[in-house]
Protein backbone atom coordinates (compact mmCIF):
# COMPACT_ATOMS: atom_id res chain seq x y z
CA UNK A 1 0.00 0.00 0.00
CA UNK A 2 2.70 2.37 1.08
CA UNK A 3 4.90 1.32 -1.80
CA UNK A 4 2.18 2.05 -4.32
CA UNK A 5 1.56 5.51 -2.85
CA UNK A 6 5.24 6.18 -3.14
CA UNK A 7 5.28 4.94 -6.72
CA UNK A 8 2.32 7.15 -7.50
CA UNK A 9 4.12 10.14 -6.03
CA UNK A 10 7.27 9.33 -8.03
CA UNK A 11 5.24 8.94 -11.15
CA UNK A 12 3.63 12.33 -10.69
CA UNK A 13 6.97 13.93 -10.01
CA UNK A 14 8.60 12.39 -13.04
CA UNK A 15 5.74 13.25 -15.35
CA UNK A 16 5.73 16.83 -14.07
CA UNK A 17 9.44 16.96 -14.83
CA UNK A 18 8.91 15.57 -18.31
CA UNK A 19 6.12 18.03 -18.93
CA UNK A 20 8.31 20.89 -17.74
CA UNK A 21 11.17 19.93 -20.02
CA UNK A 22 8.79 19.43 -22.94
CA UNK A 23 7.47 22.94 -22.33
CA UNK A 24 10.96 24.47 -22.19
CA UNK A 25 12.20 22.61 -25.25
CA UNK A 26 9.04 23.36 -27.21
CA UNK A 27 9.33 27.04 -26.38
CA UNK A 28 13.01 27.18 -27.37
CA UNK A 29 12.24 25.38 -30.62
CA UNK A 30 9.56 27.91 -31.54
CA UNK A 31 11.76 30.86 -30.59
CA UNK A 32 14.76 29.58 -32.50
CA UNK A 33 12.90 28.27 -35.53
CA UNK A 34 13.59 31.36 -37.73
CA UNK A 35 17.30 31.07 -36.98
CA UNK A 36 17.21 27.38 -37.80
CA UNK A 37 15.28 28.01 -40.99
CA UNK A 38 17.80 30.61 -42.11
CA UNK A 39 20.64 28.13 -41.63
CA UNK A 40 18.80 25.29 -43.38
CA UNK A 41 18.04 27.39 -46.43
CA UNK A 42 21.53 28.85 -46.55
CA UNK A 43 23.32 25.50 -46.58
CA UNK A 44 21.20 23.47 -48.95
CA UNK A 45 21.08 23.81 -52.73
CA UNK A 46 18.52 26.27 -54.01
CA UNK A 47 16.38 23.57 -55.61
CA UNK A 48 15.26 22.37 -52.18
CA UNK A 49 14.14 25.81 -51.11
CA UNK A 50 12.11 26.38 -54.26
CA UNK A 51 9.67 23.56 -53.81
CA UNK A 52 6.45 23.15 -51.89
CA UNK A 53 6.06 21.79 -49.35
CA UNK A 54 9.55 22.46 -48.05
CA UNK A 55 11.11 19.71 -46.00
CA UNK A 56 11.69 20.72 -42.40
CA UNK A 57 15.08 19.02 -42.34
CA UNK A 58 18.00 19.89 -44.60
CA UNK A 59 18.13 17.40 -47.45
CA UNK A 60 21.63 17.95 -48.69
CA UNK A 61 24.42 20.14 -47.44
CA UNK A 62 26.24 22.28 -49.93
CA UNK A 63 28.44 25.32 -49.71
CA UNK A 64 27.41 26.49 -53.14
CA UNK A 65 25.24 29.34 -51.79
CA UNK A 66 28.25 30.76 -49.95
CA UNK A 67 30.56 30.39 -52.91
CA UNK A 68 28.17 32.10 -55.33
CA UNK A 69 27.43 34.75 -52.71
CA UNK A 70 31.07 35.71 -52.31
CA UNK A 71 31.69 35.49 -56.05
CA UNK A 72 28.76 37.64 -57.09
CA UNK A 73 28.41 40.23 -54.36
CA UNK A 74 31.03 42.30 -52.50
CA UNK A 75 30.08 40.66 -49.20
CA UNK A 76 33.62 40.68 -47.83
CA UNK A 77 33.77 44.39 -48.54
CA UNK A 78 30.43 44.97 -46.78
CA UNK A 79 31.55 43.00 -43.75
CA UNK A 80 34.78 44.93 -43.59
CA UNK A 81 32.92 48.24 -43.84
CA UNK A 82 30.55 47.22 -41.06
CA UNK A 83 33.41 46.09 -38.89
CA UNK A 84 35.13 49.40 -39.43
CA UNK A 85 31.97 51.39 -38.80
CA UNK A 86 31.04 49.47 -35.66
CA UNK A 87 34.56 49.65 -34.23
CA UNK A 88 34.82 53.39 -34.75
CA UNK A 89 31.38 53.92 -33.22
CA UNK A 90 32.23 51.75 -30.24
CA UNK A 91 35.50 53.54 -29.49
CA UNK A 92 33.89 56.94 -29.78
CA UNK A 93 30.94 55.95 -27.59
CA UNK A 94 33.21 54.37 -24.99
CA UNK A 95 35.33 57.51 -24.69
CA UNK A 96 32.35 59.86 -24.44
CA UNK A 97 30.24 57.59 -22.23
CA UNK A 98 33.11 57.17 -19.75
CA UNK A 99 33.52 60.93 -19.45
CA UNK A 100 29.79 61.59 -19.27
CA UNK A 101 28.93 58.98 -16.68
CA UNK A 102 32.00 59.96 -14.67
CA UNK A 103 30.70 63.52 -14.54
CA UNK A 104 27.27 62.21 -13.51
CA UNK A 105 28.51 60.05 -10.65
CA UNK A 106 31.74 61.32 -9.11
CA UNK A 107 31.75 65.03 -9.88
CA UNK A 108 29.66 67.72 -8.26
CA UNK A 109 28.11 70.38 -10.45
CA UNK A 110 24.87 72.18 -11.13
CA UNK A 111 22.46 71.02 -13.79
CA UNK A 112 22.79 67.27 -13.41
CA UNK A 113 19.03 66.78 -13.55
CA UNK A 114 18.71 68.83 -16.73
CA UNK A 115 21.55 66.89 -18.28
CA UNK A 116 19.85 63.63 -17.38
CA UNK A 117 16.61 64.81 -18.93
CA UNK A 118 18.43 65.80 -22.11
CA UNK A 119 19.96 62.34 -22.31
CA UNK A 120 16.58 60.70 -21.78
CA UNK A 121 14.94 62.72 -24.48
CA UNK A 122 17.64 62.08 -27.06
CA UNK A 123 17.45 58.41 -26.20
CA UNK A 124 13.79 58.33 -27.10
CA UNK A 125 14.11 60.27 -30.32
CA UNK A 126 13.45 58.17 -33.43
CA UNK A 127 16.22 58.38 -36.01
CA UNK A 128 13.65 59.19 -38.67
CA UNK A 129 12.92 62.51 -36.96
CA UNK A 130 16.35 63.93 -37.74
CA UNK A 131 17.43 61.96 -40.76
CA UNK A 132 16.39 64.69 -43.22
CA UNK A 133 18.32 67.63 -41.71
CA UNK A 134 21.28 65.35 -40.97
CA UNK A 135 21.28 64.31 -44.60
CA UNK A 136 21.24 67.96 -45.68
CA UNK A 137 23.97 68.88 -43.21
CA UNK A 138 26.21 66.02 -44.32
CA UNK A 139 25.77 66.90 -47.98
CA UNK A 140 26.64 70.50 -47.32
CA UNK A 141 29.74 69.61 -45.33
CA UNK A 142 30.80 67.02 -47.87
CA UNK A 143 30.51 64.28 -45.24
CA UNK A 144 28.06 62.03 -47.01
CA UNK A 145 29.41 58.74 -48.23
CA UNK A 146 32.01 58.53 -45.50
CA UNK A 147 31.97 55.76 -42.93
CA UNK A 148 33.73 57.78 -40.19
CA UNK A 149 31.09 60.49 -40.58
CA UNK A 150 28.36 57.86 -40.36
CA UNK A 151 29.91 56.55 -37.16
CA UNK A 152 29.63 60.07 -35.69
CA UNK A 153 25.85 60.14 -36.02
CA UNK A 154 25.48 56.50 -34.93
CA UNK A 155 27.50 57.31 -31.82
CA UNK A 156 25.32 60.33 -31.04
CA UNK A 157 22.19 58.17 -31.07
CA UNK A 158 23.47 55.35 -28.89
CA UNK A 159 25.50 57.52 -26.51
CA UNK A 160 22.68 58.43 -24.07
CA UNK A 161 21.74 54.86 -23.19
CA UNK A 162 25.42 53.96 -22.89
CA UNK A 163 25.92 56.78 -20.41
CA UNK A 164 23.04 55.37 -18.32
CA UNK A 165 24.47 51.86 -18.36
CA UNK A 166 27.95 53.01 -17.41
CA UNK A 167 26.65 55.41 -14.79
CA UNK A 168 25.13 52.39 -13.15
CA UNK A 169 28.46 50.59 -13.09
CA UNK A 170 30.05 53.67 -11.55
CA UNK A 171 27.26 53.97 -9.00
CA UNK A 172 28.24 50.64 -7.54
CA UNK A 173 31.83 51.79 -6.87
CA UNK A 174 32.16 53.25 -3.37
CA UNK A 175 33.00 56.93 -3.40
CA UNK A 176 35.81 56.32 -0.89
CA UNK A 177 37.84 54.60 -3.59
CA UNK A 178 37.73 57.66 -5.79
CA UNK A 179 38.51 59.96 -2.88
CA UNK A 180 41.42 57.81 -1.81
CA UNK A 181 42.88 58.09 -5.31
CA UNK A 182 42.56 61.87 -5.16
CA UNK A 183 44.25 61.98 -1.79
CA UNK A 184 47.09 59.88 -3.18
CA UNK A 185 47.71 62.68 -5.63
CA UNK A 186 45.74 61.62 -8.70
CA UNK A 187 43.98 64.24 -10.76
CA UNK A 188 40.29 63.43 -11.29
CA UNK A 189 40.95 62.14 -14.79
CA UNK A 190 43.86 59.93 -13.81
CA UNK A 191 41.81 58.61 -10.89
CA UNK A 192 39.12 57.76 -13.44
CA UNK A 193 41.52 55.94 -15.73
CA UNK A 194 43.64 54.20 -13.11
CA UNK A 195 41.11 53.18 -10.49
CA UNK A 196 37.54 53.55 -11.72
CA UNK A 197 37.79 52.02 -15.17
CA UNK A 198 39.39 48.75 -14.07
CA UNK A 199 36.60 48.40 -11.51
CA UNK A 200 33.80 48.82 -14.03
CA UNK A 201 34.80 46.21 -16.61
CA UNK A 202 31.33 44.60 -16.96
CA UNK A 203 29.75 47.99 -17.58
CA UNK A 204 32.37 48.81 -20.21
CA UNK A 205 31.77 45.47 -21.92
CA UNK A 206 28.02 46.04 -21.89
CA UNK A 207 28.46 49.52 -23.36
CA UNK A 208 30.80 48.25 -26.07
CA UNK A 209 28.34 45.55 -27.05
CA UNK A 210 25.38 47.91 -27.14
CA UNK A 211 27.29 50.42 -29.28
CA UNK A 212 28.74 47.75 -31.53
CA UNK A 213 25.35 46.10 -32.14
CA UNK A 214 23.74 49.43 -32.84
CA UNK A 215 26.24 50.44 -35.50
CA UNK A 216 26.27 46.92 -36.91
CA UNK A 217 22.48 46.88 -37.29
CA UNK A 218 21.76 50.50 -38.07
CA UNK A 219 20.01 50.86 -41.38
CA UNK A 220 18.24 54.21 -41.75
CA UNK A 221 21.25 56.53 -41.48
CA UNK A 222 23.43 54.13 -43.43
CA UNK A 223 21.04 53.90 -46.35
CA UNK A 224 20.48 57.66 -46.55
CA UNK A 225 24.04 58.84 -45.95
CA UNK A 226 26.03 56.23 -47.87
CA UNK A 227 25.43 56.23 -51.59
CA UNK A 228 28.47 54.58 -53.12
CA UNK A 229 28.30 50.77 -53.23
CA UNK A 230 31.93 50.57 -52.11
CA UNK A 231 31.18 52.13 -48.75
CA UNK A 232 28.06 50.14 -47.94
CA UNK A 233 27.93 48.43 -44.58
CA UNK A 234 26.34 44.97 -44.49
CA UNK A 235 22.98 46.24 -43.31
CA UNK A 236 22.54 48.28 -46.48
CA UNK A 237 24.11 45.62 -48.69
CA UNK A 238 21.79 42.96 -47.35
CA UNK A 239 18.74 45.13 -47.73
CA UNK A 240 19.78 45.78 -51.33
CA UNK A 241 19.74 42.02 -51.92
CA UNK A 242 16.17 42.00 -50.72
CA UNK A 243 15.22 44.86 -53.00
CA UNK A 244 16.69 43.10 -56.03
CA UNK A 245 13.86 40.64 -56.33
CA UNK A 246 15.78 38.25 -58.52
CA UNK A 247 18.41 37.44 -55.91
CA UNK A 248 18.05 33.71 -55.24
CA UNK A 249 16.95 33.06 -51.68
CA UNK A 250 19.80 30.72 -50.78
CA UNK A 251 22.28 33.53 -51.31
CA UNK A 252 20.16 36.08 -49.46
CA UNK A 253 19.94 33.79 -46.45
CA UNK A 254 23.61 32.84 -46.67
CA UNK A 255 24.38 36.56 -46.46
CA UNK A 256 21.93 36.95 -43.58
CA UNK A 257 23.70 34.07 -41.85
CA UNK A 258 27.06 35.76 -42.24
CA UNK A 259 25.64 38.98 -40.96
CA UNK A 260 24.23 37.39 -37.80
CA UNK A 261 26.96 34.92 -36.89
CA UNK A 262 29.19 37.66 -35.64
CA UNK A 263 26.88 39.42 -33.17
CA UNK A 264 25.30 36.16 -31.95
CA UNK A 265 28.66 34.55 -31.13
CA UNK A 266 29.85 37.80 -29.65
CA UNK A 267 26.74 37.82 -27.48
CA UNK A 268 27.04 34.19 -26.38
CA UNK A 269 30.67 34.68 -25.38
CA UNK A 270 30.12 37.62 -23.11
CA UNK A 271 26.47 37.29 -22.15
CA UNK A 272 27.35 37.10 -18.49
CA UNK A 273 28.60 40.69 -18.60
CA UNK A 274 25.76 41.91 -20.75
CA UNK A 275 23.05 40.49 -18.55
CA UNK A 276 24.69 41.97 -15.47
CA UNK A 277 25.42 45.33 -17.06
CA UNK A 278 22.16 45.77 -18.92
CA UNK A 279 19.73 44.44 -16.39
CA UNK A 280 21.27 46.65 -13.74
CA UNK A 281 21.04 49.51 -16.19
CA UNK A 282 17.46 48.82 -17.08
CA UNK A 283 16.20 47.82 -13.66
CA UNK A 284 17.62 50.91 -12.06
CA UNK A 285 17.53 53.09 -15.14
CA UNK B 1 47.45 60.78 5.29
CA UNK B 2 45.06 63.28 6.86
CA UNK B 3 47.96 65.61 7.43
CA UNK B 4 48.79 65.35 3.77
CA UNK B 5 45.28 66.40 2.79
CA UNK B 6 45.30 69.35 5.14
CA UNK B 7 48.59 70.52 3.73
CA UNK B 8 47.25 70.28 0.20
CA UNK B 9 44.06 72.06 1.07
CA UNK B 10 45.91 74.75 2.93
CA UNK B 11 47.89 75.79 -0.09
CA UNK B 12 46.09 78.77 -1.54
CA UNK B 13 46.26 79.81 -5.14
CA UNK B 14 46.97 76.34 -6.49
CA UNK B 15 45.31 75.84 -9.84
CA UNK B 16 43.88 72.47 -8.92
CA UNK B 17 40.72 73.50 -7.01
CA UNK B 18 39.67 75.67 -9.89
CA UNK B 19 40.41 72.98 -12.38
CA UNK B 20 38.56 70.45 -10.33
CA UNK B 21 35.51 72.67 -10.22
CA UNK B 22 35.51 73.34 -13.90
CA UNK B 23 36.20 69.77 -14.99
CA UNK B 24 32.56 68.59 -14.89
CA UNK B 25 31.47 71.57 -16.96
CA UNK B 26 34.16 70.86 -19.54
CA UNK B 27 33.08 67.22 -19.79
CA UNK B 28 29.38 68.02 -19.95
CA UNK B 29 30.01 70.77 -22.46
CA UNK B 30 31.82 68.22 -24.61
CA UNK B 31 28.90 65.81 -24.56
CA UNK B 32 26.14 68.37 -24.85
CA UNK B 33 28.07 69.97 -27.69
CA UNK B 34 28.37 66.66 -29.44
CA UNK B 35 24.68 65.87 -29.05
CA UNK B 36 23.81 69.41 -30.12
CA UNK B 37 25.61 69.11 -33.44
CA UNK B 38 24.09 65.77 -34.33
CA UNK B 39 20.70 65.81 -32.64
CA UNK B 40 19.59 69.15 -31.20
CA UNK B 41 20.66 71.24 -34.19
CA UNK B 42 18.85 68.98 -36.68
CA UNK B 43 15.74 69.03 -34.48
CA UNK B 44 15.78 72.82 -34.40
CA UNK B 45 16.11 72.86 -38.15
CA UNK B 46 13.09 70.59 -38.40
CA UNK B 47 11.10 73.04 -36.31
CA UNK B 48 12.09 75.89 -38.60
CA UNK B 49 11.44 73.93 -41.77
CA UNK B 50 7.96 73.07 -40.56
CA UNK B 51 7.04 76.76 -40.88
CA UNK B 52 8.22 76.97 -44.48
CA UNK B 53 7.07 75.66 -47.83
CA UNK B 54 10.29 73.77 -48.52
CA UNK B 55 9.65 71.09 -51.11
CA UNK B 56 12.47 69.69 -53.20
CA UNK B 57 12.37 71.58 -56.50
CA UNK B 58 10.65 74.71 -55.17
CA UNK B 59 12.87 77.71 -55.84
CA UNK B 60 11.37 80.33 -53.57
CA UNK B 61 11.39 78.89 -50.09
CA UNK B 62 9.49 81.21 -47.78
CA UNK B 63 7.78 81.21 -44.44
CA UNK B 64 4.19 80.11 -44.47
CA UNK B 65 3.37 80.40 -40.79
CA UNK B 66 1.14 77.68 -39.43
CA UNK B 67 -0.08 76.48 -42.79
CA UNK B 68 1.64 73.09 -42.49
CA UNK B 69 0.08 72.62 -39.08
CA UNK B 70 -3.38 73.43 -40.42
CA UNK B 71 -2.78 70.82 -43.08
CA UNK B 72 -1.61 68.39 -40.42
CA UNK B 73 -4.75 68.91 -38.40
CA UNK B 74 -6.95 68.05 -41.36
CA UNK B 75 -4.74 65.32 -42.76
CA UNK B 76 -6.58 62.02 -42.41
CA UNK B 77 -3.47 60.10 -43.42
CA UNK B 78 -1.60 61.65 -40.50
CA UNK B 79 -4.26 60.67 -37.97
CA UNK B 80 -4.41 57.25 -39.52
CA UNK B 81 -0.63 56.90 -39.12
CA UNK B 82 -0.93 57.99 -35.48
CA UNK B 83 -3.58 55.34 -34.95
CA UNK B 84 -1.42 52.70 -36.62
CA UNK B 85 1.53 53.79 -34.47
CA UNK B 86 -0.41 53.40 -31.24
CA UNK B 87 -1.94 50.08 -32.26
CA UNK B 88 1.50 48.78 -33.15
CA UNK B 89 2.96 50.12 -29.90
CA UNK B 90 0.17 48.66 -27.80
CA UNK B 91 0.49 45.14 -29.15
CA UNK B 92 4.29 45.16 -29.18
CA UNK B 93 4.34 46.30 -25.54
CA UNK B 94 1.71 43.83 -24.38
CA UNK B 95 3.23 41.01 -26.42
CA UNK B 96 6.85 41.50 -25.45
CA UNK B 97 6.23 42.20 -21.77
CA UNK B 98 3.85 39.29 -21.27
CA UNK B 99 5.93 36.85 -23.29
CA UNK B 100 9.07 38.05 -21.50
CA UNK B 101 7.35 37.60 -18.17
CA UNK B 102 6.00 34.13 -19.01
CA UNK B 103 9.39 32.89 -20.16
CA UNK B 104 11.09 34.46 -17.15
CA UNK B 105 8.65 32.68 -14.83
CA UNK B 106 9.29 29.44 -16.67
CA UNK B 107 13.03 29.75 -16.18
CA UNK B 108 12.91 31.12 -12.66
CA UNK B 109 13.69 27.80 -11.03
CA UNK B 110 16.72 25.62 -10.95
CA UNK B 111 16.90 22.87 -13.52
CA UNK B 112 19.54 21.17 -15.57
CA UNK B 113 20.28 23.08 -18.76
CA UNK B 114 18.82 26.32 -17.49
CA UNK B 115 21.66 28.55 -18.61
CA UNK B 116 21.51 26.93 -22.04
CA UNK B 117 17.79 27.62 -22.31
CA UNK B 118 18.38 31.19 -21.19
CA UNK B 119 21.02 31.75 -23.87
CA UNK B 120 18.77 30.18 -26.49
CA UNK B 121 15.82 32.41 -25.66
CA UNK B 122 18.06 35.48 -25.65
CA UNK B 123 19.44 34.86 -29.14
CA UNK B 124 16.78 36.87 -31.05
CA UNK B 125 17.89 39.94 -29.12
CA UNK B 126 21.41 39.62 -30.56
CA UNK B 127 20.10 38.61 -33.96
CA UNK B 128 20.42 41.49 -36.46
CA UNK B 129 17.14 43.07 -37.48
CA UNK B 130 17.82 42.78 -41.17
CA UNK B 131 18.65 39.09 -41.01
CA UNK B 132 15.44 38.60 -39.07
CA UNK B 133 13.50 40.48 -41.72
CA UNK B 134 15.01 38.47 -44.58
CA UNK B 135 14.29 35.09 -43.06
CA UNK B 136 10.84 36.22 -41.96
CA UNK B 137 9.90 37.33 -45.45
CA UNK B 138 11.08 34.00 -46.79
CA UNK B 139 9.10 32.08 -44.18
CA UNK B 140 6.01 34.06 -45.18
CA UNK B 141 6.48 33.55 -48.88
CA UNK B 142 3.03 32.71 -50.26
CA UNK B 143 4.36 30.03 -52.61
CA UNK B 144 7.26 28.37 -50.86
CA UNK B 145 7.08 29.71 -47.31
CA UNK B 146 7.31 27.26 -44.45
CA UNK B 147 4.56 29.12 -42.59
CA UNK B 148 2.13 27.51 -45.03
CA UNK B 149 3.18 24.11 -43.73
CA UNK B 150 2.37 25.18 -40.17
CA UNK B 151 -0.84 26.96 -41.13
CA UNK B 152 -2.11 23.83 -42.85
CA UNK B 153 -1.80 21.92 -39.59
CA UNK B 154 -4.76 23.99 -38.47
CA UNK B 155 -7.96 22.25 -39.52
CA UNK B 156 -9.88 24.13 -42.16
CA UNK B 157 -6.86 25.64 -43.90
CA UNK B 158 -5.95 23.72 -47.00
CA UNK B 159 -4.44 26.26 -49.26
CA UNK B 160 -1.47 28.60 -49.00
CA UNK B 161 -2.11 31.98 -47.46
CA UNK B 162 -0.86 35.27 -48.82
CA UNK B 163 0.64 36.38 -45.48
CA UNK B 164 2.31 39.79 -45.75
CA UNK B 165 0.29 40.83 -48.78
CA UNK B 166 -2.96 40.07 -46.98
CA UNK B 167 -4.14 43.36 -45.42
CA UNK B 168 -5.65 41.52 -42.46
CA UNK B 169 -2.48 39.63 -41.66
CA UNK B 170 0.24 42.19 -42.39
CA UNK B 171 -0.06 44.07 -39.10
CA UNK B 172 -0.25 40.99 -36.84
CA UNK B 173 2.76 39.53 -38.67
CA UNK B 174 4.83 42.69 -38.28
CA UNK B 175 3.88 42.79 -34.62
CA UNK B 176 4.85 39.14 -34.21
CA UNK B 177 8.23 39.80 -35.78
CA UNK B 178 8.80 42.82 -33.53
CA UNK B 179 7.79 40.91 -30.42
CA UNK B 180 10.09 38.05 -31.40
CA UNK B 181 12.95 40.54 -31.68
CA UNK B 182 12.09 42.46 -28.50
CA UNK B 183 10.86 39.99 -25.87
CA UNK B 184 14.26 38.42 -25.07
CA UNK B 185 15.35 41.71 -23.59
CA UNK B 186 12.33 41.96 -21.29
CA UNK B 187 12.84 38.29 -20.49
CA UNK B 188 16.43 38.85 -19.34
CA UNK B 189 15.57 41.88 -17.25
CA UNK B 190 12.42 40.38 -15.67
CA UNK B 191 14.35 37.20 -14.87
CA UNK B 192 16.97 39.31 -13.11
CA UNK B 193 14.21 41.09 -11.19
CA UNK B 194 12.58 37.77 -10.19
CA UNK B 195 15.85 36.52 -8.84
CA UNK B 196 16.31 39.69 -6.84
CA UNK B 197 13.09 39.06 -4.88
CA UNK B 198 14.22 38.24 -1.32
CA UNK B 199 13.86 34.50 -0.58
CA UNK B 200 12.74 35.09 3.00
CA UNK B 201 9.55 36.74 1.76
CA UNK B 202 8.48 33.43 0.25
CA UNK B 203 9.60 31.51 3.32
CA UNK B 204 7.60 33.78 5.58
CA UNK B 205 4.57 33.38 3.34
CA UNK B 206 4.94 29.63 3.38
CA UNK B 207 5.03 29.65 7.18
CA UNK B 208 1.83 31.69 7.09
CA UNK B 209 0.28 28.99 4.93
CA UNK B 210 0.14 30.85 1.62
CA UNK B 211 -0.16 28.62 -1.43
CA UNK B 212 1.87 28.93 -4.61
CA UNK B 213 -0.75 31.05 -6.31
CA UNK B 214 -1.12 33.37 -3.35
CA UNK B 215 2.65 33.79 -3.13
CA UNK B 216 2.69 34.73 -6.76
CA UNK B 217 -0.20 37.15 -6.37
CA UNK B 218 0.94 38.84 -3.16
CA UNK B 219 4.74 38.67 -3.35
CA UNK B 220 6.02 38.15 -6.87
CA UNK B 221 3.66 40.52 -8.65
CA UNK B 222 4.10 43.51 -6.30
CA UNK B 223 7.86 42.99 -6.19
CA UNK B 224 8.35 43.03 -9.94
CA UNK B 225 5.65 45.54 -10.88
CA UNK B 226 8.13 48.45 -11.08
CA UNK B 227 10.30 46.41 -13.46
CA UNK B 228 7.26 45.50 -15.55
CA UNK B 229 6.26 49.15 -15.78
CA UNK B 230 9.75 50.14 -16.82
CA UNK B 231 9.82 47.42 -19.45
CA UNK B 232 6.47 48.61 -20.76
CA UNK B 233 7.88 52.10 -21.19
CA UNK B 234 11.12 50.86 -22.78
CA UNK B 235 9.17 48.65 -25.17
CA UNK B 236 6.88 51.50 -26.17
CA UNK B 237 9.99 53.54 -27.00
CA UNK B 238 11.36 50.60 -28.99
CA UNK B 239 8.08 50.33 -30.88
CA UNK B 240 7.70 54.04 -31.44
CA UNK B 241 11.23 54.33 -32.87
CA UNK B 242 10.97 51.20 -34.98
CA UNK B 243 11.78 51.74 -38.63
CA UNK B 244 13.83 48.87 -40.03
CA UNK B 245 11.55 45.98 -39.09
CA UNK B 246 8.43 47.57 -40.56
CA UNK B 247 10.00 49.30 -43.52
CA UNK B 248 11.78 46.23 -44.83
CA UNK B 249 8.93 43.76 -44.30
CA UNK B 250 5.88 45.65 -45.55
CA UNK B 251 7.17 49.12 -46.42
CA UNK B 252 4.00 50.42 -44.76
CA UNK B 253 1.73 48.35 -46.99
CA UNK B 254 0.58 46.02 -48.42
CA UNK B 255 -1.58 49.00 -49.42
CA UNK B 256 -3.35 51.98 -47.96
CA UNK B 257 -0.64 52.44 -45.34
CA UNK B 258 -2.15 49.90 -42.96
CA UNK B 259 1.24 49.22 -41.38
CA UNK B 260 2.61 52.71 -41.90
CA UNK B 261 3.58 54.14 -38.52
CA UNK B 262 4.37 57.81 -38.02
CA UNK B 263 8.10 57.21 -38.39
CA UNK B 264 7.57 55.57 -41.79
CA UNK B 265 5.18 58.31 -42.82
CA UNK B 266 7.84 60.96 -42.07
CA UNK B 267 10.41 59.07 -44.11
CA UNK B 268 8.02 58.61 -47.04
CA UNK B 269 6.93 62.25 -47.04
CA UNK B 270 10.50 63.49 -47.21
CA UNK B 271 12.23 60.89 -49.33
CA UNK B 272 9.46 59.79 -51.63
CA UNK B 273 7.27 62.86 -52.01
CA UNK B 274 10.20 65.24 -51.33
CA UNK B 275 7.92 67.40 -49.21
CA UNK B 276 10.55 68.46 -46.69
CA UNK B 277 8.38 71.04 -44.94
CA UNK B 278 5.49 68.69 -44.32
CA UNK B 279 7.86 65.88 -43.38
CA UNK B 280 9.34 68.22 -40.78
CA UNK B 281 5.85 69.05 -39.52
CA UNK B 282 5.12 65.37 -39.05
CA UNK B 283 8.48 65.17 -37.28
CA UNK B 284 7.43 67.88 -34.85
CA UNK B 285 4.25 65.91 -34.13
CA UNK B 286 6.47 62.90 -33.46
CA UNK B 287 8.62 65.03 -31.20
CA UNK B 288 5.56 65.91 -29.12
CA UNK B 289 4.89 62.20 -28.65
CA UNK B 290 8.54 61.72 -27.62
CA UNK B 291 8.12 64.43 -25.01
CA UNK B 292 5.06 62.63 -23.66
CA UNK B 293 6.96 59.34 -23.51
CA UNK B 294 9.87 61.03 -21.71
CA UNK B 295 7.55 62.42 -19.06
CA UNK B 296 5.98 58.98 -18.67
CA UNK B 297 9.45 57.47 -18.27
CA UNK B 298 10.44 60.00 -15.61
CA UNK B 299 7.17 59.35 -13.78
CA UNK B 300 7.62 55.57 -13.84
CA UNK B 301 11.22 55.93 -12.76
CA UNK B 302 10.31 58.11 -9.80
CA UNK B 303 7.59 55.72 -8.74
CA UNK B 304 10.07 52.89 -8.93
CA UNK B 305 12.62 54.78 -6.85
CA UNK B 306 9.96 55.49 -4.28
CA UNK B 307 8.89 51.84 -4.26
CA UNK B 308 12.49 50.87 -3.57
CA UNK B 309 12.61 53.37 -0.77
CA UNK B 310 15.26 55.57 -2.31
Amino acid sequence: MKASAHAKYRFRQVSAGVLFYALIIGFCVIVLFPVYWMIVNAIQPLSYGMRYPPSLLPQEISFQPFITLFQNYPVARWLLNSLLLATMTTLLVLALAVLGSFAMTFLKWRGKAAFGLLLLMTQMLPEALVVIPVYAMYRELGLSNSLPALSLIDAAFILPICIWVLKNAFDSIPEEIYEAALIDGCTPLSALIRTLLPLSAPGMVAVSVVAFFYAWNEYLFAVTLISSPDNRPVSVGLASLKVMLDTPIDRVLAAALFFSIFPVIFYLLIQRYIVAGLSAGAVKG
Amino acid sequence: MAENVERRMAQPGRPRPWRRLSLPYVLVFLIVGYLSVFILFPITQQFLTSFSNNVVGVDAVRWVGLRNYERLWEDDDFWFAVRVTFIYMFFVVVGSVSLGMLSALLLNRKFRGRSMARSAIAIPWAFPEISAVLVFIWMCNPTFGVMNVFARWIPGIDENLSWLSDPDMAMPLVIALSVWKAFPFTFLVILAALQAVPRDLYEAAEVDGAGRLQQFRFITIPEITPTLMLMAVLMSIFAFKQFTLIWLTTGGGPYGGITETLVLRIYQTAFRFFDLAYGATLGVAGFVIVLGLTLLFVYVQQRQDRARGR
